[in-house]
């Protein structure tokens, strides 16, 4: 492995930082290593000690601290020949840096020539490093070196050479319909590791067009058939289960392809009941390929024994005492609503002591299903529910999305005008108040602004009285960045900054 | 899509190992790694090991006194990725023979080439731990065989 020997200065580096018992003193000693090291890389080392110096580099930058001057070191290590100086190059640059940051060193990286080296391990090496160093403009040029290798001998190569294709597809979604033909054959490689590695490609391809990937779906079903009866090399099985991570791949894709399509679905039902039948093992993993099942289930076009059957599922994950499967029946729960709300009737009771669980991921999770369980007849409680929430939190992003959906229901299920109306002055109030205490000018807070404009976007059209009254229609957003930036800081108790006390007040609400 | 960034944080706050699957620039990364470690800090046994963090998810677990942190988006599936956590500690766990947070501390570069046989860009490549350790040993031999001396393993004494 790169860097297998220490040297005692290193070590003693190492043995410091974990000693001390402040982050300051972190802080004092890192910043007195990177002096070091900018002195020492302006010397002339010998290959050992430059090795060490950009494995300490990546140290330090890890930790948080700036050490850009090593980078290009970094860099050029792996360029080199030495096969333990490419491997330490390439590590360090890929924790130092990123696709988008890299520009000023895209001449002296070059990693086209070590693809076609013959050594499996520096192909292997260049590979790791490609995902994170490429970037749109050095991408033509590796297109043609990565896809030679996918009909490399060794299957180590192949799968990491169908990964790195992965990130040329999310930089570049339009190579993604070159690619299909030849990811079609490594669907069918003889490794299987290779085949789960071409699902990740195949599945955002599959978002993007599913038409063009419909006829795939026999063989996706026939693969997940084989994974389930055990027919893949043991040594894919975890913890007994079969190849987890491809299974629920799989499941992704058959929910993506399935949607609104009665025949593609047909397909998979028998495959699914055996899914959920298999997977029901207790641990959790098998809970894990359980509820992507579900989630399946709930994509595509309904059957009434499947739907049955997870909503059993559901059922037990509700009333455990796990909060992971808690959280993740009320999540499948909030799926299954959307296809027939009788589900979730007889686990009202549940529902309602979620909300008041002292976990605040578990009673979000609740707040949206009530979201999607909403119907005119019990609009003015779960809204009544949502403004308690609105007012208690302090989180920005989810204040702006309870404004949203509040703002959705009021307008699509409102009893009448009047209830409408005190809702949402109640929620600009609250929204105001809130400002106001945090020690911002009356305006309101940009996230609620959002929130109530995207509300009003997604809603169906009100009366004309009521748009009137919504003067935050006419007022320019407030620029997001400020008030988010200093509402952190003040959940933390840090003073807020003077200036905006006395604010601009743009408009009185 | 698949994982954003990967963390590993002691009881105390400090960070043991980062590893980055989208682009932030550095200012945004230090953002996130003290926000995200402060929430996670103040989270109880019993509660969820899911929490969401502005529009993605966090998925972490604690092993002794360390936790393991990733993050994704809002629609994966968070038991598997409960599990990719829980493979990737018993890798290391295979790999080093009863890992503590010792051995994370001192063979950091160790533990990114693990993490990089099982994870390319943010999604998991290899379930098969046998197939990971045989890489990691392959490669560990060809290094030995250069002439660089492995460096002595034996329990450090702190």
């Amino acid at each position: 492995m790169s860097g297998g020997h220490l040297s005692k200065d290193f070590f003693e580096l190492i043995k410091s930082i974990g000693e001390c018992k402040s982050k300051q003193e972190e802080d004092k000693i890192l910043a007195a290593e990177v002096a070091t090291l900018r002195q020492r890389f302006t010397e002339q080392l010998s290959p050992k000690k430059m090795k060490e110096a950009v494995v300490r580099m990546m140290y330090a930058e890890m930790l948080g601290h700036n050490a850009d001057f090593g980078h290009i070191h970094a860099v050029n290590m792996s360029q080199q020949t030495n096969l333990i100086a490419k491997r330490v190059g390439y590590l360090a640059s890929t924790v130092c840096l990123h696709s988008g940051f890299s520009l000023p060193y895209l001449p002296h990286i070059s990693p086209i020539s070590p693809l076609k080296s013959t050594s499996h391990v520096e192909v292997c090496a260049t590979l790791v490093a490609i995902p994170k160093l490429v970037n749109l403009e050095t991408l033509p040029a590796l297109m043609d070196p990565v896809c030679a290798l996918l009909d490399h001998p060794s299957e180590v190569v192949r799968k990491k050479a169908v990964m790195a294709l992965h990130r040329f597809c999310q930089l570049q979604p339009s190579s993604a319909a070159d690619l299909s033909e030849k990811l079609r054959r490594v669907l069918c490689d003889k490794d299987p590791a290779v085949m789960g590695a071409s699902l990740y490609i195949l599945h955002e391809g599959a978002e993007a067009d599913p038409k063009a990937h419909k006829d795939l779906v026999p063989s996706y079903v026939s693969i997940l058939k084989q994974i389930t009866e055990h027919r893949l090399p043991s040594s894919f099985d975890y913890h007994r289960t079969p190849a987890p991570w491809i299974q629920i791949k799989l499941l992704k894709l058959m929910a993506t392809l399935g949607t609104a399509d009665q025949r593609a679905s047909e397909g998979m039902y028998e495959v699914l009941l055996d899914v959920l039948r298999r997977a029901d093992t207790g641990i959790n993993i098998g809970y894990a390929i359980i509820y992507e099942a579900v989630r399946t289930i709930t994509a595509i076009f309904p059957n009434i024994q499947l739907l049955e059957t997870a909503a059993s599922h559901i059922s037990r994950f509700v009333s455990s005492d796990n909060h992971n499967l808690k959280y993740l029946g009320i999540k499948a729960l909030a799926g299954v609503v959307q296809v027939n709300q009788k589900y979730a009737l007889e686990h009202q009771l549940v529902v309602v002591d979620c909300l008041e669980d002292p976990d605040e991921t578990l009673k979000r999770k609740t707040l949206d299903l009530l979201y999607r369980m909403t119907n005119a007849g019990n609009v003015v409680f779960v809204v009544d529910k949502l403004i308690s929430h609105l007012r208690e939190t302090s989180d920005d992003a989810f204040r702006a999305s309870l404004t949203e959906r509040i703002t959705q229901l009021a307008e699509r299920y409102a009893p009448d005008n009047s209830w409408f109306i005190r809702t949402m002055n109640g929620v600009r109030l609250r929204a105001r108040r809130r400002a106001r205490a945090a020690g911002r000018g009356p305006q309101l807070d940009a996230a609620d602004c959002r929130g109530v404009r995207r509300g009003r976007r997604g809603g169906h059209g009100a009366p004309p009285l009521r748009r009137n009254d919504l003067l935050l229609d006419a007022r320019p957003a407030d620029p997001p960045r400020h008030p988010r930036l200093r509402h952190l800081l003040g959940a933390r108790g840090v003073r807020l900054p003077h200036w905006r006390r006395s604010g601009a007040r743009a408009g009185d609400v | 899509m698949g994982i954003h960034f990967v963390l590993l944080i002691s009881r105390q706050g400090k960070v043991r190992l980062t590893k980055w699957y989208s682009a932030m620039p550095s200012k945004e990364r230090a953002r996130a790694v003290r926000e995200v470690s402060a929430v996670v800090l103040s989270r109880q046994q019993k509660q969820c090991n899911f929490l969401e963090y502005k529009d993605k998810k966090i998925i972490y677990k604690r092993y002794a006194s360390l936790y393991f942190l990733a993050c994704v988006d809002e629609e994966d599936n968070e038991l598997i990725v409960l599990e990719t956590i829980h493979h990737f500690v018993e890798v290391l766990d295979r790999y080093f023979g009863n890992v503590c947070e010792l051995d994370l501390i001192f063979n950091f570069h160790k533990a990114y080439h693990i993490l990089d046989e099982l994870l390319i860009a943010g999604e998991l490549q290899e379930p098969s731990k046998k197939a990971i350790l045989r890489v990691t040993a392959a490669q560990d031999a060809l290094m030995e065989g250069s002439g660089d001396s492995k460096v002595s393993d034996s329990k450090y004494e702190i």
